[in-house]
C-alpha cells in the first residue's frame, strides 16, 4: 500500500482533474463537489484512456418519453466508446456489479514528511494524497 | 525499404506476423476550406463541409484522444494518425477511406464536384505525402448517382500507386445489383480495383432509409445500419453481378459481421427453390459471397459469450471473407489487441493480414 502525495489542493479545484504515474499505473485523480476520487486510466472495455474523458451528469432511469438529468459531474464517460462510469466507486451506469474500473482512496493531508519537499505547503493549501 | 520487409521479423499488438491491415480508417480535412481549394466555381464559395443533418452521435462522434496535439480536427493530422494507430498497434496498410458525404446531394454535379475534390485531396495530403513507407492506401469516392461521373473519376485515379480501391455509400437509391451501376463495376475491374462499401448517408439528403421510415435515435439507425448491407449484398448475388463481373471484387466496411451466416443460410434455402427465377446463378448464392465478397470487422459484435461469437464466425467462415477494421477515429474505434475474443491462430493471422493482403494485392 502506497502513500502519494499527487497534487497541492489549490491545483485541483472542483470539476478538475489530474492523471499521474503512480508504480508504473497511470491514475486519474478528480475532484467532485471537492471531495476526491481516483481511477485507473484504462478502461475495462478495450484498453482506452478513460480519465481522459469528459466529466459529466447521466440520465437517470425514467419512463420512455422523460428525461431526468441527474448528478452532474460525477460520471465520467470513455473517450472511445462512450461508457459511463460513476466516479466516486468507479462502476459502470450500465452493469455496476460486473463491469467497473479499479478506484482508489484518496485523501486531504496536511502533515510534514520528506515528499512535501516538492510540494510546498501553505496552511490552506493541503495535500491531495493517493493510496494505492 | 518497405513496411512490409521492415515487420517481417516482429509481432505486432495483436500478435500478427507481417503486420495488420487496417481496411477502414478515415482521414478528416483540417477544414472545409482544405477541400473546396480543388473545386471550381460555383461550388467552391458554396462548399462549407456538409455531412448528415441528422442522426450524429449525441455522445461524441470520434475518440476525444484522436485529436491532434497541435489542434485541428480529430484524424486530420498524418504524424498523429500514424502515432495513435499505425505504430501503436504495427499496421503495415491503412486503406484511407474519408466521409465525403457526397451522395446525400440532390445535386449531382454538387456531389460531383464534392468527390472529385476529396479525391484530389487525399492523394495529395495522404498518398503522394506524408507516405514515405507506403503504409496509406487510398480510395477513389464515387458519387454513385451519377455513374458516368464517377466511371471518369476512376479513370482519373485509377493508375496512382496508392489507389487500390473505389468507394462509396450504403445510401443509395436502389439496391447495388441493379443495372445503372454497371458502368462503374466496368470501370472498378477494368482497372484493377476493389470496390469498398460503407455506411452513414443511409436515409440522409436523397437516399432511403433501409428501415420502413426513419427511426427515432441514433442508436436505431446506427444499429440498423446492417440492413443497407444486408439489401446491396443480397441484390448483388441474386442479379448477377458476379456473374457479369468475374472479376470484380467488393469489401463492406462497417455494417458488423454477425448477420452473414443466417442470412446465407436463408439465401442458399431458398435459391434451392428459386432458382429458376434467377437462373444465372449457377452456384448457390453464399458461393459467389466467398469468392467475391469481404466484410470489415468493425463494429464487432460482442455477445457476453465469447463462445456464441466464435461459433458465429466459425459459421461464416471468417478464416476467409472477414479482414480487421478498426474505424479509426470514430467513437466506435475496434482497438486490434482488445475487440477480438482469443481466436485460431490461423483464423486470426487470416482476419489481421492474410485475407486483406490477397484481397488487395499486398505483399506479404
Amino acid at each position: 500500500m502506497g502513500r502519494h502525495v499527487v497534487a497541492r489542493v489549490s491545483e485541483l479545484p472542483p470539476g478538475e482533474r489530474k492523471i499521474v504515474e503512480v508504480e508504473g499505473r497511470s491514475i486519474g485523480v478528480f475532484n467532485v463537489h471537492g471531495d476526491y476520487y481516483a481511477l485507473r486510466n484504462i478502461c475495462p472495455h478495450q484498453g482506452a484512456p478513460l480519465c481522459l474523458g469528459d466529466v459529466m451528469g447521466t440520465a437517470a432511469p425514467s419512463r420512455p418519453g422523460e428525461y431526468l438529468w441527474e448528478r452532474e459531474g460525477e460520471i465520467l464517460r470513455c473517450p472511445w466508446h462512450g461508457w459511463e462510469f460513476d466516479l466516486k466507486t468507479g462502476r459502470s451506469i450500465f452493469n455496476p456489479h460486473k463491469m467497473r474500473v479499479r478506484s482508489y482512496e484518496v485523501s486531504v493531508d496536511s502533515e510534514q514528511d520528506e515528499s512535501v519537499e516538492t510540494y510546498p505547503l501553505s496552511v490552506e493549501d493541503g495535500l491531495v494524497v493517493l493510496h494505492t | 525499404m518497405s513496411t512490409v520487409e521492415n515487420l517481417q521479423d516482429v509481432e505486432n499488438a495483436a500478435g500478427v506476423r507481417h503486420g495488420i491491415v487496417d481496411v477502414d480508417v478515415h482521414p478528416v480535412p483540417r477544414s472545409p476550406g482544405e477541400i473546396s481549394q480543388y473545386m471550381q466555381m460555383p461550388f467552391r464559395d458554396r462548399y462549407q463541409g456538409e455531412r448528415r443533418s441528422m442522426f450524429n452521435n449525441p455522445v461524441h462522434g470520434s475518440r476525444l484522444d484522436s485529436v491532434p496535439p497541435g489542434g485541428g480536427p480529430k484524424g486530420s493530422d498524418p504524424d498523429f494518425l500514424r502515432r495513435q494507430l499505425i505504430d501503436e498497434y504495427g499496421v503495415a496498410y491503412a486503406i484511407m477511406l474519408p466521409r465525403t458525404f457526397c451522395n446525400i446531394q440532390p445535386d449531382p454535379d454538387y456531389g460531383n464536384a464534392i468527390a472529385a475534390a476529396f479525391n484530389q485531396w487525399l492523394v495529395e495530403n495522404w498518398l503522394d505525402q506524408n507516405n514515405d513507407d507506403g503504409a496509406f492506401k487510398g480510395c477513389i469516392t464515387i458519387n454513385h448517382h451519377d455513374p458516368q461521373h464517377a466511371v471518369r473519376e476512376i479513370e482519373r485515379w485509377a493508375g496512382h500507386p496508392h489507389i487500390v480501391q473505389v468507394a462509396t455509400d450504403s445510401g443509395a437509391r436502389a439496391p447495388f445489383g441493379q443495372r445503372q451501376y454497371y458502368p462503374i463495376y466496368e470501370a472498378i475491374v477494368r482497372n484493377g480495383l476493389r470496390l469498398g462499401i460503407h455506411p452513414g448517408t443511409d436515409g440522409m439528403g436523397i437516399n432511403h432509409q433501409p428501415t420502413p421510415g426513419y427511426p427515432t435515435h441514433y442508436i436505431e439507425w446506427h444499429s440498423t445500419m446492417s440492413l443497407a448491407f444486408q439489401a446491396h449484398l443480397v441484390s448483388m448475388v441474386t442479379e448477377g453481378v458476379f456473374e457479369r463481373f468475374p472479376e470484380l471484387k467488393v469489401v463492406m466496411v462497417e455494417g458488423g459481421v454477425a448477420w452473414l451466416a443466417p442470412m446465407l443460410w436463408r439465401l442458399d434455402s431458398y435459391w434451392k427453390a428459386l432458382r429458376s427465377e434467377v437462373p444465372w446463378l449457377t452456384r448457390p448464392p453464399s458461393e459467389y459471397v466467398r469468392d467475391h465478397v469481404r466484410l470489415g470487422t468493425q463494429p464487432l459484435e460482442r455477445p457476453d459469450s465469447d463462445k456464441d461469437l466464435v461459433n458465429l464466425l466459425e459459421a461464416m467462415d471468417a478464416e476467409t471473407v472477414l479482414m480487421f477494421s478498426s474505424d479509426y477515429p470514430h467513437w466506435d474505434f475496434d482497438s486490434p489487441t482488445r475487440a477480438f475474443p482469443k481466436l485460431r491462430d490461423e483464423m486470426r493471422d487470416a482476419i489481421f493480414s492474410g485475407n486483406a493482403r490477397a484481397f488487395y494485392g499486398f505483399p506479404g
